[in-house]
């Protein structure tokens, strides 16, 4: 199942000290989608840093269930993020040389011995699910299309309770960005999970649940979904 | 415990240091590795590229093995030395310089000294724990191989009787070493002096190859053997024997037609009897003996200062490389810095990116190290064939443990340092990575 969250009073600081991003409070409940959308350059994935604990310096609050990111350490977030928060990239980031199994089931390399069989399993059943039937194939020969599903089937193999999505669809053609969105949501809303996905992708925006957008670093409509 | 390492097998030493020099190798992978399976990672890392690894490779290799070529060749000359001094038991000469005599009679290298009378060597000779009393006589080449005067009791003794053909029965008979050029039947005028400055057709005179000598491994293999007499008569000496016995080849001499003799090479009846007679004919203004393998010994303890350096030089050298390879993976590093931004982010540990890092680097070292040893082992052979072809010193350049601790102790140290880039591509940001 999907983690609530819930932001107060957020500000991310960028390395001059200017305020790259702020939030004043954003509360969401577990198993929602919910886009992000904002011109280039607004501090979408800033945001999605900010959730995932991968901004070095924040204010304020985020806390996803009864986790409060900004109390744990670097390796803390590290492991939260091994448990609960599965990512998708927006140029995919897959080890080439890898076939799609491989790269769909890459967290099972560094999770204990017992529940490494389990990851690959929902890896492999992962990709089939999202048609792609080939796994034992290198990923340096598949479609763009056929990469970002790689890569989504690698962020829930861990059965996430939290995934975000960084402009999934920006690399792929309308017909491919149609199919995968179609997927990811239909694939988050079985499994309960909390999608955040950040996108100028008008389609795939209209899939979530509820739209935020940022400006200049705010995010204008916070609030409760 | 200093007593019971010293009373361990040199075998077991030898391994035991070899593992002792791996362990901190092993400790360290299993450190990085425990509870995780970066191998699949690894590997991709190594095929994606792999043509940059396999420049660093050869780089290591080469370094590696040309410091392990170099202590191979220096042991196997050691060796080879050893080899060839080893039938020249105790050499007897006029007082002198002892080097100067072992690279006269064991090295046939030309050389004025002095010469021991005949009252000397009959005493030598007649000695009763004395088996061999062989005087040698120089001067005079064919070609480029020299002309040894000799007893046939020594070049039976140097080649342990394998020769073929047959020793000499005639003055001007001779039997060649297993590197001359002459074959068994062929006749060769000895010209007087060595090299350029040999005088043709000085003497005039053929010998007639009868035999032919087996490889001894030694610098005699180049040498044509004759007997004795044969030189002296040539340069207008007594031959060693009254006029009633002229007609004699070998001991025993007559002292007063004795007309000198550079040194004697003496066999002792006893391997303790060599010591008394060294000590015996060790007289001041007379007489010098010594052991040329002592000599050698001497020579190389003085050696092992420049081998000390030459070992120093060498991993100097592969220092320098290795820290060439590390700042090609610091490079290196940077191109999968996103990847490594990646799997932060999907949640990997510290230890487990730094395992991934750090085990491709240590792999392209371990692969670098293990084709050293070969490239070495090829290297040194390459040059004992050409010493073994200029000195006919049988120079045997084998893998010891020595090149085998150099090398593991090269891989161990240079794979530690290793951890370094593997620790600075986790200084980035990880949201930074990701933009990378």
């Amino acid at each position: 199942m999907g983690l609530p969250l819930s932001i107060a009073g957020l500000r991310v600081p960028g390395p001059s000290g200017r305020v790259l991003l702020s939030v004043d409070a954003l509360d969401l409940p577990a198993g929602a989608l919910v886009g992000v959308k904002g011109p280039s350059g607004a501090g979408k994935t800033t945001f999605l840093n900010a959730l995932a604990g991968l901004a070095e310096r924040i204010e304020g609050r985020v806390r996803w269930g009864d986790v409060e990111l900004g109390s744990l350490g670097r390796e803390a977030r590290t492991r939260f993020r091994a448990a609960h928060v599965g990512m998708i990239f927006q140029d995919f980031l897959l080890f080439e040389e890898l076939d799609a199994a491989g790269n769909a089931a890459l967290s099972s390399m560094f999770r204990p011995r017992s529940e490494r069989a389990a990851v690959t399993a929902r890896a492999v059943a992962g990709l089939e699910r999202l048609g792609l039937r080939d796994t034992g194939r290198t990923v340096a020969s598949f479609s763009g299309g056929e990469r970002q599903r790689v890569g989504i089937a690698r962020a829930l193999a861990a059965a996430p309770d939290v995934v975000l999505a960084d402009e999934p669809t920006a690399s792929l053609h309308r017909e491919a960005a149609d199919a995968l969105v179609a997927d990811l949501a239909a694939l988050a809303r079985e499994g309960g999970t909390t999608l955040v996905a950040v996108s100028h992708d008008e389609r795939l925006l209209a899939a979530m649940d509820r739209v935020l957008t940022i400006r200049d670093g705010q995010l204008l409509d916070g609030g409760t979904a | 415990m200093g007593d019971v390492w010293a009373g361990l097998p040199i075998l077991v030493q030898d391994i035991a240091v070899l593992l002792a020099l791996l362990v901190p190798l092993g400790v360290l992978a299993g450190l990085l590795w425990r509870g995780y399976a970066p191998g699949r990672l690894v590997r991709a890392l190594l095929w994606r590229f792999r043509w940059a690894n396999a420049m660093f490779v050869a780089l290591i290799a080469v370094s590696v093995g040309m410091g392990i070529g170099l202590l191979a060749q220096e042991r196997g000359l050691r060796q080879g030395t050893a080899q060839a001094a080893s039938k020249f038991d105790l050499v007897v000469s006029a007082p002198g310089s002892e080097m100067t005599m072992l690279l006269a009679t064991v090295f046939l290298q030309p050389s004025d000294v002095g010469l021991i009378g005949g009252a000397a060597y009959a005493e030598i000779a007649g000695h009763e724990n004395v088996e061999i009393a062989a005087p040698l006589a120089f001067g005079d080449s064919i070609g480029t191989a020299s002309v040894v005067g000799t007893t046939a009791e020594f070049a039976t003794y140097l080649s342990d009787g394998a020769i073929e053909g047959r020793l000499w029965n005639a003055p001007f008979e001779a039997v060649a070493g297993a590197a001359v050029p002459l074959e068994i039947g062929a006749r060769a005028e000895p010209a007087h002096g060595h090299g350029d400055a040999a005088e043709e057709g000085a003497h005039a005179a053929e010998f007639n190859i009868v035999g032919r000598m087996a490889q001894t491994g030694t610098p005699w293999d180049r040498a044509v053997l004759v007997p004795v007499e044969a030189v002296w008569e040539l340069h207008g000496l007594a031959n060693g024997h009254a006029p009633g016995r002229a007609e004699q080849l070998g001991p025993p001499f007559d002292a007063d037609f004795f007309p000198g003799t550079p040194a004697i090479i003496v066999r002792a009846t006893e391997l303790w009897a060599n010591y008394a007679l060294r000590s015996e004919f060790t007289r001041d203004g007379e007489t010098m003996a010594f052991f040329p393998g002592t000599v050698l010994a001497n020579l190389y303890r003085v050696m092992g200062d420049v081998r000390q350096a030459m070992s120093l030089m060498s991993v100097v050298s592969q220092v320098l490389v290795a820290s060439s390879v590390l700042l090609g993976l610091f490079i290196l590093t940077r191109l999968f810095q996103r990847q490594v931004a990646m799997l932060r982010a999907l949640g990997a540990p510290i230890r487990f990116v730094v395992a991934v890092v750090w085990s491709y680097a240590a792999a392209l070292l371990a692969a670098g190290t293990a084709l050293g040893l070969g490239v070495g082992l090829a290297a040194a052979a390459v040059l004992s064939r050409v010493v073994t072809a200029r000195t006919d010193i049988v120079v045997s350049a084998t893998l010891g443990w020595a090149e085998l601790h150099l090398a593991a102790a090269f891989l161990t140290a240079t794979a530690l340092v290793a951890l370094l880039p593997a620790l600075a591509v986790l200084r980035q940001p990880v949201a930074s990575g990701l933009r990378a």
